[in-house]
């Protein structure tokens, strides 16, 4: 059930409107889980970042935009990835239950520790999938 | 406040119910407080029509479908009456901004992860909702649906239904007039 506003709205909202939205909720979700699972404060990531608190609140309260390097530091310290953005179109699509599905796979890359031959990049053995849906009408 | 109808404004997403209030109970072609929200804002040609719009995607997209009402998304708001001892179970809070100097405030209640009371907002143009005049009637609005609702929850007048998705009656019907 839905209100007349409503429908109005799911059907005008712009395209990159509902992109933004989708990425900035992930995001905070993401960096929330993060600092949880580390068992971290904002004030522990402030100091991190050698950051003010404020600052670090105003990040994950929404007060601030991100920015690409604010989200490479953030990255950095927190030792996780926080985007990824995917090589290819996917790969391959098929419809179920009245859904397009599309099987992307991304490529994770790991660092590790450099040999006096020089750097060594490895290819991580667990890619990880997603399956982005889209309503097919 | 007279009476006022609590019904649905959206349930078609995975995770999250959202509810709205409407002060016509009667009336059945008035807006809700929500929609009146909506359709102040969200509308082609008024400056914050964008922010609007990132507002209701939260809401229908991000808590609606993905990831249920969370701590993420919501913001307590504070107010000296609600500071005061005994401290309420439930506080009125605020969907989250989005971004540096977000303008818009929408006042809700969650009932729990997966029901959501949303009701009227406004532009937020100083330090507290109650300075700002836009957003200060909003806010003790608000307060008294809040108010009303907990009472009914804990009087068990309405109650949650067994998916955990829907408000009815303790008879059982669907008709919310509180």
């Amino acid at each position: 059930m839905r209100s007349k506003t409503v429908d109005r709205l799911l059907k005008s909202t712009p395209k990159d409107v509902e992109i933004f939205v989708d990425l900035y909720a992930d995001l905070v979700v993401r960096i929330n889980q993060i600092l949880h699972e580390k068992d971290l404060t904002r004030k522990d990531l402030a100091e991190m970042l050698e950051k003010k608190p404020s600052e670090i609140s105003k990040w994950l309260s929404g007060d601030h935009n991100f920015t690409l390097r604010s989200l490479a530091k953030l990255s950095a310290e927190l030792g996780e990835p926080l985007l990824e953005v995917p090589k290819k179109k996917a790969q391959t699509e098929f419809v179920e239950d009245g859904f397009v599905c599309s099987l992307h796979t991304f490529v994770s890359y790991t660092k590790i520790e450099a040999n006096t031959a020089g750097k060594i990049w490895q290819i991580a053995e667990d890619t990880e999938q997603s399956n982005e849906l889209s309503y097919a009408g | 406040m007279n009476t006022f109808a609590l019904e649905i404004w959206y349930d078609e997403g995975a995770v999250c119910s959202f509810y709205t209030v409407r002060c016509n109970p009667d009336d059945d072609d008035a807006l809700s407080e929500t929609d009146r929200f909506f359709e102040t804002y969200a509308v082609p040609e008024h400056p914050l029509e964008d922010k609007a719009l990132q507002m209701f995607r939260l809401i229908t997209e991000s808590i609606g479908n993905k990831y249920g009402a969370t701590d993420d998304f919501f913001d307590r708001v504070e107010n000296k009456a609600q500071a005061l001892p005994p401290k309420p179970k439930q506080w009125l809070e605020e969907v989250k901004d989005l971004g540096i100097n977000f303008p818009l405030r929408l006042y809700c209640y969650r009932v729990s992860e997966h029901i959501v009371v949303l009701f009227n907002g406004g532009v937020k143009d100083a330090q507290s909702a109650q300075e700002s005049k836009n957003l200060s009637m909003k806010f003790y609005e608000a307060q008294t649906f809040v108010k009303k609702i907990e009472e009914s929850l804990q009087s068990q007048l309405i109650v949650i239904s067994n998916d955990g998705r829907h408000l009815k009656s303790f008879d059982g019907t669907t008709d919310l007039i509180l």
